[in-house]
């Protein structure tokens, strides 16, 4: 075990998630809030891509801070089950892909803010995304997809059966 | 002998026969990606998906994001009848897959019981505020809006209770 490891397995939160409680509850969480980020970052990209067209791209953005919200919920419940089994992550490619497919989310979002967010707003019902924007949003269902997708796999990936650690 | 009160009969030699059938075991056993995980990947995406437009539903009919119009929500339930018939399918698949395991869990019937209850929800929802266009002009219903709170509290009881019978199973398998 790396000292990582040890430290992580030695705290408080980590003995917590070996409770008979901690584990279902915190995976009920984690769905939970999957499911409001797909509920509104997904039905967002989808108008990015130009289903359902005649709602303004901004009235729809209104739901993104509960997405946000999801996305909270499923890092502290994340990082709770890393805490509680780290072995099991760390060691899991799975896991690596899904964190690839997360940060690949993450700057799909910030290229959206920094150079899309501008002429999105102004659209109104209609209007069709800037070509761009399009292609984000069809980036962002994939990521989030490939996202679920690994979550899903992680457990047919676990050490010792698999064992991963590309920086070892 | 009955095993579950919630059972009137034995339900092990029909389970029992679901497992050893063709299908089922090919789903179950299948070392292929394609089997087991692709259709537990294709059930959570559905879920996002299904549950995920009916919370921004219910948002909506509780006053979030108030310039989407009330009536093209409807072009959602689209998405919310693909996930919806996904879900169905793959779902069918994990139940004969793993038949026993499922139908001796009390918490199984509640997560059907929970979709039954939030999709005539969604259904009155439809019927009674996006489908009426007076509700743009006059508000949307008190009742209406008890109906969507009540929703999103249906929604996470359906995920959770999924969630569950992962760790509250009592028989895996009949034989």
């Amino acid at each position: 075990m790396s000292p990582l490891e040890i430290w992580l397995r030695s705290t408080y939160l980590s003995q917590m998630m070996h409770t008979w409680w901690a584990w279902p509850t915190a995976e009920s969480l984690h769905f939970f809030g999957l499911s409001l980020l797909i509920g509104t970052v997904g039905l967002f990209d989808l108008r990015l891509l130009g289903f359902a067209k005649q709602i303004p791209l901004i009235a729809l953005h209104r739901l993104i801070p509960w997405g946000i919200f999801g996305y909270c919920i499923n890092v502290l419940t994340g990082l709770s089950f890393f805490v509680g089994e780290p072995d099991q992550y760390l060691y899991n490619p799975s896991f690596q892909i899904k964190m690839v497919f997360m940060s690949l989310a993450g700057v799909n979002v910030m290229l959206f803010y920094l150079t899309m967010f501008r002429r999105v707003r102004v659209l109104g019902p209609g209007d069709d995304a800037p070509l761009p924007a399009r292609i984000i949003g069809g980036a962002s269902l994939v990521f989030w997809i490939g996202v679920m997708t690994c979550g899903r796999l992680l457990t047919f990936f676990r050490p010792p059966a698999f064992h991963w650690c590309p920086w070892c | 002998m009955i095993h579950n009160v919630a059972l009137l009969f034995d339900i092990f030699p029909f389970t029992g026969w679901i497992e050893t059938t063709a299908l089922s075991v090919w789903v179950r056993e299948s070392p292929s990606l394609w089997a087991f995980p692709f259709v537990l990947i294709l059930h959570t995406v559905g879920m996002g998906f299904l549950v995920g437009t009916n919370i921004a539903l219910d948002l909506r009919v509780l006053g979030f994001a108030p310039r989407v119009p009330l009536s093209l929500f409807e072009k959602f339930f689209f998405v919310m009848k693909i996930a919806f018939f996904i879900n169905a399918i793959s779902g069918l698949l994990l139940l004969i897959a793993y038949p026993t395991k499922a139908l001796t869990n009390p918490l199984f019937y509640l997560k059907l019981t929970l979709i039954a209850f939030g999709l005539a929800q969604t259904w009155m929802i439809l019927n009674q505020v996006i489908r009426k266009p007076f509700v743009e002009m006059k508000g949307i219903p008190a009742k209406a809006k008890v109906v969507a709170a009540t929703s999103l509290v249906v929604w996470a009881g359906g995920v959770t209770s999924g969630r569950l019978l992962a760790y509250t199973y009592k028989h895996l398998l009949a034989g």
